[in-house]
């Protein structure tokens, strides 16, 4: 459920009249452009977008840019946009440096439906001339070490899950005892563990994880070897699992990793929070606050400031 | 007329001057068993010879139920002699006895009886099933279409012909095509294509079969002439590393190209490769022929039509390559047609109308005609 709220009422002549008034003028009034923006749907900001270009012939979103800047300016640079080219986006960002970004390709991978995930690749399409697949693939080129590990990322971005509720329990048996044994391989002989994680539908793979688990009283993610891991294969595999076994619990663990410790991952937290406040926020929050003492916006407000927490926390829908 | 049944089924039970025929293909063995009929009759002594109009007409409704070798029945022949003969079992008797190779006279508690080969009825059943097949096929949306093809090559033959199949609805159907497809495949088997492949088919082409039935390939014409330099060099590279111990198919960058670049990404590389080389793609491939035949659907779906359909009319066709026809006429009727017509006339030195209108029959050929178009 999302979480910003959003006026139903004000025209978006009037909204794009209000930004104008905002950015006029030494400096900006971050506040105001923020009481707008965070409170309208994605139809919404298109409409704003189209009408401010209309009526003051320069694009918007470069008037966002030159008038805002650090973690707040990117943060609103990706809100603004629609939000299944956003995860376009944020998915080519991460194929330029793969061996860092990839929880962002598995997130968008995993955390989507079936039908979402198409719709995301065909944006890809249009925007860049090339398709996802390719993007990420490419990077094997002269870089056999980390094949295992974009083997795992092109599965799971290709494939097109069935999305009911059938599930085969024997099938689930049996695909847990190799799953078992590929995990006790470490790092070699992955093909049927990545078949499976790769193909099988989610229902089918929960079915898988629960039998692991009654079989072997550990789960998967805790099955896997910690420590050396230098192409990144078992966080992927890890990143994965968490991701389509519970996708609101997985997105409340990098929102609580963000924010531990000294310093902040700001750009995880801007992901997280730009790409589901209006899509299953509230889902995140509740799995967040399950497991903190605090709640979500305490943390933020905690380890944010300005206007970048003005922002999260208006999306947060405080 | 008893007797004339009676006198006719003694002499055959002598000891066999003509020996039985090994399974011969249909073409040959009709005319090697009417050939063996004349000789057989001038050793017999009478009852009379049917006289020559019989004869004839016997001919005619043997081509008709045989289809000679070709595809589809005569089914206006077929339902003309069922006329004229109304009433006349001992001529219908006539006929069966000169059909030696689809009949033949049993011995024991049958005697008399010409029963049929079993192996000629199945044929029967097949060429009578082939215009049913075709029309169902076109009524069906293409991506039922496609699913129903996959599953039953996954399910039903396994192995070699599952791959060739997959590797032809994968690459020769546009992106959204093939997505519709695995679609459909999931409403009607609640699980998805690539589940089932990835789990079927365990032999080393299930890399390959996986990438290309989960390809969302981009679709504009956009293409970089250096990343077709680029793959060209690499494909070329892994043709030197391949080995029967590691084969083509199993390495990782053929897999990744042929599974994610855009078709004119792709043909642009293969044309380069073929500068460089001298020699096409799929002719280094030689001994993979899930790969050949990804490359050549790649390259150009109506050439590979045509070569298929080609086959389908040789003489040692067998079922597969004969029900290939129905497939490519009915899934390319609304898609390319035009341009399997062109390639065919090229590959082959005559029009597609032509080869299907002498090769097959009735109203099966009706219904080719009739979705393949002036």
């Amino acid at each position: 459920m999302a979480t910003n709220t959003v006026s139903q009422v004000v025209p978006s002549a009037e909204d794009a009249a209000a930004l104008l008034k905002a950015f006029q003028g030494w400096g900006t009034d971050e506040q105001a452009v923020i009481a707008i923006l965070a409170h309208r749907d994605a139809a919404q900001r298109k409409q704003i977008m189209l009408k401010y270009e209309q009526m003051y012939s320069e694009s918007l979103m470069q008037r966002l840019q030159s008038e805002l800047s650090g973690d707040f300016e990117r943060a609103m640079y990706h809100w603004m946009l629609d939000p299944v080219e956003r995860q376009a986006v944020m998915a080519n960002a991460a194929t330029k440096c793969i061996q860092e970004e990839f929880p962002v390709i598995i997130e968008i991978a995993c955390a989507n439906s079936s039908a979402e995930l198409i719709a995301v690749k065909k944006a890809y399409h249009v925007l860049y001339k090339s398709s996802l697949e390719e993007d990420v693939a490419a990077r094997t080129t002269g870089n056999l070490r980390i094949a295992c590990l974009l083997q795992l990322l092109l599965a799971l971005v290709s494939t097109y899950r069935y999305d009911g509720d059938d599930v085969n329990m024997g099938l689930a048996n049996s695909e847990a005892k190799i799953v078992h044994e590929a995990v006790s391989n470490g790092t070699t002989d992955q093909e049927e563990l990545i078949r499976i994680v790769g193909t099988r539908s989610k229902a089918q793979l929960n079915a898988t994880f629960i039998c692991f688990k009654d079989e072997h009283s550990t789960s998967i993610t805790k099955a896997l070897p910690h420590g050396a891991d230098p192409t990144g294969y078992l966080r992927a595999l890890r990143t994965s699992v968490r991701c389509l076994a519970d996708a609101n619990k997985y997105f409340a663990k990098v929102l609580r990793n963000a924010m531990r410790d000294s310093g902040t991952d700001e750009d995880s937290l801007t992901r997280v929070v730009v790409m589901h406040a209006e899509k299953d926020m509230k889902g995140i929050r509740s799995a967040f606050q399950r497991r903190s003492t605090v709640s979500l916006e305490e943390a933020i407000a905690k380890e944010t400031s300005g206007d970048y927490r003005s922002f999260l926390m208006a999306l947060l829908g405080s | 007329m008893p007797q004339q049944v009676l006198a006719q089924a003694s002499s055959h039970s002598s000891p066999p001057a003509t020996p039985q025929p090994p399974p011969p293909r249909l073409r040959q063995a009709t005319r090697k068993q009417q050939e063996k009929d004349t000789q057989h009759r001038e050793r017999e002594p009478p009852p009379p010879p049917p006289p020559m109009a019989a004869v004839d007409e016997n001919e005619d409704l043997i081509r008709a139920f045989a289809g000679m070798g070709g595809l589809g029945v005569d089914e206006a022949a077929l339902v003309s002699a069922m006329g004229r003969w109304r009433m006349q079992p001992e001529r219908r008797a006539q006929f069966r006895r000169s059909f030696h190779g689809f009949f033949s006279v049993s011995g024991g508690a049958a005697a008399g009886i010409e029963r049929c080969e079993d192996e000629y009825l199945r044929h029967l059943e097949v060429e009578f099933a082939r215009l049913k097949d075709a029309a169902v096929l076109w009524a069906m949306h293409p991506w039922e279409r496609d699913a129903r093809w996959a599953h039953h090559a996954l399910h039903h033959h396994g192995g070699a012909p599952a791959g060739v199949a997959l590797v032809e609805v994968a690459c020769t159907r546009a992106a959204d095509d093939l997505l519709g497809a695995r679609r459909a495949y999931q409403a009607l088997h609640h699980r998805s294509l690539e589940e089932d492949v990835a789990y079927l088919l365990k032999d080393p082409n299930a890399a390959l079969l996986v990438g290309l039935v989960t390809a969302y390939r981009y679709e504009g014409e956009r293409v970089s002439e250096e990343l077709a330099a680029e793959e060209a060099k690499a494909l070329a590279a892994a043709v030197v590393k391949a080995s029967p111990a590691a084969k083509l198919v199993q390495n990782e960058q053929v897999v990744r190209i042929l599974a994610t670049r855009s078709k004119p990404q792709l043909r642009a590389t293969f044309k380069i490769y073929k500068d460089l080389h001298g020699k096409p793609l799929e002719d280094d491939f030689v001994g993979e022929p899930c790969l050949q035949e990804a490359v050549r659907c790649l390259y150009s779906p109506p050439k590979y039509f045509a070569e298929v359909i080609g086959r389908a009319f040789m003489d040692d066709a067998d079922r597969q390559a004969k029900a290939a026809l129905t497939r490519v006429v009915v899934s390319r009727a609304d898609v390319d047609m035009e341009e399997i017509k062109d390639a065919y006339a090229k590959q082959h030195g005559a029009k597609l109308v032509d080869a299907v209108a002498s090769n097959t029959h009735g109203h099966y050929k009706d219904a080719l005609l009739a979705m393949i178009g002036k």
